[in-house]
């Protein structure tokens, strides 16, 4: 397996660089320049009202009617660019084993060397779990860097922080095992990543429109930003077990059944 | 035992048959070509070996063992090489021995550079800079520095310069000559001809033929070409049943010869000729034959193998030169 984890870091060490960078930028950006952006936002609501629903959808809860400085940070992580550069990678990575290896045909060199599809696909896991875990931890240094210049009461705690982070992580663990599975039925790259981008649009959308469609609540269960609210994990400050739960619980399944589907899928290249 | 063994091997995609029925032997130290022009199984075949396909039915072992259930320790031991190589862009073959040596868990750096040299490969240019050829070359080098007992190749040659071939020639007969199985997939004869012991044919997915070379040789028909006085002598001959009319000109025929030169030699002195020459066993028509393919008249008539032609063959009835 050393020579296959040897493989993905030759591939994915500078996106995963990039990646991580450019989100600890946008965090860090975010983080500052937030308060300033939302200090109005009360005025913003009653001059565009709709406004308020989009917000709504984004926090997975309703703000109310005024807006506290840790309650604008919550904001920060449910940013579009923010969650668009986990997603970015995650898509990407995800989409690597089998799909674009079937597509490029490099896959017949790798199955030629006696390492079992199993492992070739524990190895790829370890690098995402790995290269998603950095991507979060130099983004979250990013915040915590820039909110070190912020007035203390504007900060969230620590505690508040980490549970975000988790419930982040958890999303990331859901969107990557459904990833897989989509990868692991696939034998391009494009349609893979196409399809993945549509359940992630469409999940996006059901959150959203949830907010004000009914038809849209009774089934905005099956989007997982559902299970995504860091509005109330910083308001409540307590650890969000169902939410995080649930993600980790799609995750399991999907990537053990992207993982069967692997294992006993004939590998076509020509 | 046999190393490489298939039974009733078959594999659909839906409706459509890749393989169907194919039952292999192959043995150690055999060199084995596996013959058949594009789209008649081989790479299908040889993919359920490797444990990339699933076979609809059937089995497939290589040293005893099944190459789907077990298919990363049937690896340990076979060396591969697909047609079409395609490797990551920035490998390069040094990078390549260290993660293929981590993964076969030895040391295959040794090896590599000396087959590298072998092979005339700069070891630390990227794929990305290589030709096809140069891609060819890192493939053959990773799949032979480990000694596999067994040595699969799809098509191995396609992109190789002549030199390289019989470089690759060489290999393989050292690795042979060390008891380890060739198994030569490839839609050219003369390669099959020039490098393996035995050979398989397949055809639409099925094996039409399992011989050694030396016993096809045998069954391969030979042209002879009678220069008769006259071209009336010529039309008024009557062909005997050991050879077949492949073509008349003026005063000349071609016979395809599928008895012994012996008889022919002897009907000949009986004929009106003033020339006879006989050629060497054509395994070319043979494989032709199989596929109910003729040989192109321009070659027929002008090249060397044109002696060969494949009119009326196999089964056609015989005529004489008048009739025709």
């Amino acid at each position: 397996m050393k020579g296959v984890l040897r493989k993905i870091f030759h591939e994915v060490r500078w996106p995963v660089l990039f990646f991580s960078v450019g989100l600890a930028i946008i965090m860090a950006l975010l983080t500052a320049l937030l308060p300033k952006v939302l200090g109005d936002i009360d005025k913003v609501f009653e001059k565009l009202p709709f406004i308020k629903p989009i917000i709504t959808a984004l926090l997975g809860m309703d703000p109310g009617d005024g807006f506290t400085a840790q309650m604008m940070q919550a904001f920060l992580w449910v940013h579009p660019t923010v969650l668009s550069i986990i997603w970015a990678h995650e898509l990407m990575y995800c989409s690597r084993m089998p799909a674009a290896e079937v597509d490029r045909g490099s896959i017949d060199f790798l199955l030629g060397l006696p390492i079992s599809r199993w492992r070739l696909y524990l190895a790829e896991t370890i690098g995402w779990l790995i290269s998603g875990a950095t991507i979060i931890c130099v983004g979250v240094s990013g915040h915590l860097i820039a909110s070190s210049m912020l007035q203390p009461q504007m900060r969230p705690g620590a505690f508040a922080i980490f549970c975000v982070v988790a419930n982040l992580f958890a999303v990331y663990l859901a969107v990557g095992g459904i990833s897989f599975l989509v990868s692991a039925s696939s034998d391009r790259r494009g349609r893979a990543i196409g399809i993945m981008f549509a359940i992630l649009l469409v999940s996006f959308l059901l959150n959203f429109l949830a907010q004000f469609w009914q038809p849209a609540k009774q089934v905005s269960f099956l989007s997982v930003m559902e299970y995504y609210r860091p509005a109330a994990v910083i308001q409540s400050g307590s650890f969000p077990w169902f939410d995080v739960g649930t993600l980790c619980g799609i995750a399991f399944v999907a990537w053990l059944s992207a993982g069967i589907v692997f294992r006993r899928r004939s590998i076509c290249t020509v | 035992m046999s190393v490489i063994c298939t039974e009733n091997l078959c594999k659909s995609y839906g409706s459509r048959r890749g393989v169907g029925d194919v039952s292999l032997s192959v043995e150690a130290g055999e060199m084995f070509g596996f013959l058949g022009p594009n789209g008649a199984g081989k790479s299908t075949t040889i993919r359920m070996l490797m444990g990339f396909l699933k076979a609809s039915s059937g089995t497939a072992t290589i040293l005893g063992r099944d190459c789907w259930a077990a298919s990363d320790l049937v690896k340990e031991h076979v060396g591969y090489v697909a047609g079409d190589v395609r490797l990551y862009s920035w490998l390069t073959a040094r990078k390549a021995f260290q993660i293929v040596g981590e993964i076969r868990r030895t040391d295959v750096a040794e090896a590599g550079l000396k087959l590298a040299e072998r092979f005339q490969l700069e070891v630390d240019l990227p794929v990305r800079k290589m030709s096809r050829g140069n891609r060819q070359k890192v493939a053959l080098v990773l799949a032979l520095a480990h000694r596999p007992r067994v040595m699969i190749l799809d098509e191995p040659t396609s992109g190789l310069d002549p030199l390289m071939q019989d470089t690759l020639t060489e290999c393989l007969r050292e690795l042979a000559a060390n008891g380890s199985t060739v198994f030569f997939s490839s839609h050219t004869l003369s390669e099959v001809d020039a490098l393996c012991d035995r050979v398989a044919i397949v055809r639409d997915g099925q094996i039409v033929a399992d011989e050694h070379l030396s016993t096809m040789k045998h069954q391969a028909p030979r042209s002879a070409v009678l220069t008769f006085r006259s071209e009336q002598a010529a039309k008024a001959v009557v062909v005997p049943d050991f050879v077949r009319l492949a073509s008349a000109n003026a005063e000349t025929l071609v016979l395809e010869l599928v008895g012994s030169a012996v008889e022919l030699t002897k009907w000949a002195a009986t004929q009106a000729i003033t020339d006879i020459a006989i050629g060497q066993p054509n395994l070319e028509t043979l494989f032709r034959g199989y596929y109910n393919v003729p040989m192109p008249t321009a070659q027929r008539l002008d090249s060397d193998e044109a002696d060969f032609g494949l009119s009326g063959y196999p089964g056609t009835e015989l005529k004489s030169v008048e009739q025709l």
